[in-house]
């Protein structure tokens, strides 16, 4: 267990010194909340400056779980690295336990860099139980797009699974309405995402404190989906 | 202690009646061809062969990264994942790769940790010839450097058992000079030392035993000195117009023969008695040269002849030993 320890504490300093996770996970979501967010209008329910954040919270926390580790691990592959752990008294499990842990720990500076502008800067407020909620249901929910990673990671090549990650989050993303809030036929598109009920989760315990079970059972459903999706691509990624 | 489980006859490594055919758009090719071997401990063994022989794919097997089709592959009598599991074996791949956005000294404490019994980082380093490259990011460093950080991942765990594939590709002459002093050292240690290479020299100085394989099987086993004997120690070379290619072939220890107008070469395993049973005969060669063979020579003349007789037919070698 030390071992695994040890190969996790090393993956996330790698990510942190990695520049496209700052770029994608922190800095890109930061900045756009700081451009667009002052707005006074409201959205979903409650004041923009609080929309935009949750949006961009999920936005960045969900980059963070999704792109780093998908590239990372077919690039890992392909590399012979993980052949390289394989020769190792490193347990199986090991290598993927390490990334998914990685995976989970660095969505959660995305959120907090979020909910600090929006806390301090934007003026977005929130009894104090709210805001961990908020902060921890995000955190939980962007689990769904970790198991993405590893399904995408074991699947594809390094040159093509970041395409694979753009054509699978952009959509998400835009439709999801982490961009900026939709309206009609795009919008009833838009609900069958994880994205867009991660994100609504939040601005109901805004507004109401109270969430709707199709929230919850979109975003469990896409995670069940995706989990079976990554443990297909590992084991016929072993069997090779 | 995991150390001492052996199988009964001792033996690191046994590759027992050991096949694996993959399947290409050509046809299936047979990549590992019933190869037998047992590889004892505190030796250092050279695995030699030509591209394609099968050796990556023999060292795979033995290190459990792939499964024979048939036949049975045991490290320490047992299973490779069970000695890999208990720190036994230190392997360095071709194949194997590094990680990125990591120092060299950060990439091997890693591996120190993932073994029970690590020597010190510093100490590897150093073994590695790379104590001044540990705090460069790894995946700035050239080929050879990063052979380099991989050798000492290689040793790092002390392990009785160290697997090293092409190990000197891309190093520099300096490097590999060092390298090998290392791995001398090991030896020393009763570390059971197997490599494979293509550089004929390495396996002639630094191995005590040289197992040739080829077409995925085993093709000669012995010391340096009894496969470069088992080839044909001598070659032997004299101008003898007209004499008929009957009586050279009745020659005694013959390996190989070739004609070129009145000048015949042969290989003899022992050119005295090929050459007296010549002149026996009543012939008197002119011009008689009379060479050793060295362990390429030797390597080139064995893998020709069996790549000459076909799939099924080793003879002639069969003979020559």
């Amino acid at each position: 267990m030390s071992a695994t320890l040890t190969l996790t504490k090393l993956d996330v300093l790698r990510v942190i010194r990695n520049g496209r996770y700052l770029i994608f996970a922190i800095a890109m979501p930061a900045a756009l909340y700081l451009i667009i967010g002052k707005q006074s209008t409201q959205a979903d329910g409650v004041d923009f400056k609080a929309y935009y954040m949750l949006a961009m919270a999920t936005y960045g926390a969900f980059a963070g779980a999704l792109m780093n580790n998908s590239i990372r691990i077919a690039t890992e592959r392909k590399s012979g690295w993980t052949r390289q752990l394989r020769l190792t008294p490193l347990p199986g499990w090991g290598y993927v336990f390490a990334k998914v842990v990685t995976s989970l720990a660095t969505t959660i500076p995305s959120v907090l860099v979020v909910f600090g502008i929006g806390a301090f800067l934007n003026h977005v407020e929130m009894p104090a139980w709210k805001w961990v909620v908020n902060a921890l249901v995000l955190w939980i929910a962007s689990m769904t797009f970790v198991s993405l990673a590893v399904a995408i990671g074991y699947r594809f090549d390094p040159e093509t699974a970041q395409p694979a990650v753009m054509l699978v989050f952009f959509p998400m993303a835009i439709l999801g309405g982490l961009w900026f809030p939709l309206g009609g036929t795009l919008e009833k598109i838009g609900k069958w995402f994880p994205t867009y009920q991660a994100h609504k989760l939040g601005t109901d315990i805004i507004s109401s404190g109270k969430v709707s079970a199709t929230s919850i059972v979109v975003v469990l459903g896409w995670g069940v989906l995706f989990a079976l999706l990554a443990v297909f691509s590992y084991r016929s990624a072993k069997e090779q | 202690m995991p150390r001492d489980t052996r199988s009964p006859d001792g033996a690191v490594v046994e590759f027992e009646n050991v096949s694996k055919t993959f399947h290409s758009p050509k046809g299936p090719v047979h990549a590992v061809n019933h190869l037998t071997m047992a590889l004892q401990p505190g030796q250092t063994i050279a695995f030699l062969g030509p591209n394609g022989a099968g050796k990556s794919t023999s060292l795979n097997m033995l290190l459990g990264l792939s499964r024979p089709d048939s036949g049975r592959v045991a490290l320490f009598g047992g299973t490779a994942a069970d000695a890999i599991k208990h720190g036994m074996v230190g392997a360095m791949l071709q194949s194997g790769g590094l990680m990125s956005d990591v120092t060299v000294r950060e990439q091997v404490e890693l591996w120190a940790k993932l073994h029970p019994r690590p020597i010190p980082v510093t100490e590897a380093l150093k073994r590695a010839n790379i104590a001044d490259l540990g705090d460069r990011r790894v995946d700035k460093l050239s080929g050879g450097q990063q052979q380099r950080v991989q050798f000492a991942m290689a040793i790092i765990g002390d392990s009785p058992l160290i697997v090293l594939d092409e190990p000197t590709t891309g190093m520099d002459v300096e490097n590999r000079q060092a390298f090998w002093a290392t791995m001398r050292e090991r030896a020393y240690e009763g570390k059971t030392v197997l490599f494979a290479t293509h550089y004929l020299e390495e396996a002639d100085q630094f191995a005590e035993r040289v197992i040739v394989i080829n077409k995925g099987r085993l093709l000669a086993d012995g010391s340096a000195a009894e496969i470069k004997a088992s080839a044909g120690a001598k070659r032997l070379s004299f101008r003898l117009p007209g004499v008929p290619d009957a009586v050279l072939h009745r020659l005694p220890n013959l390996v190989h023969v070739e004609r070129q107008a009145d000048i015949v070469r042969l290989q003899s395993s022992d050119s005295d008695a090929t050459l007296y049973a010549l002149l026996d005969a009543g012939y008197r060669p002119a011009e008689i040269e009379i060479q050793a063979l060295g362990l390429e020579q030797a390597f080139l003349a064995i893998t020709a002849e069996d790549n000459s007789v076909g799939d099924t037919d080793t003879a002639t070698l069969e003979a020559a030993r």
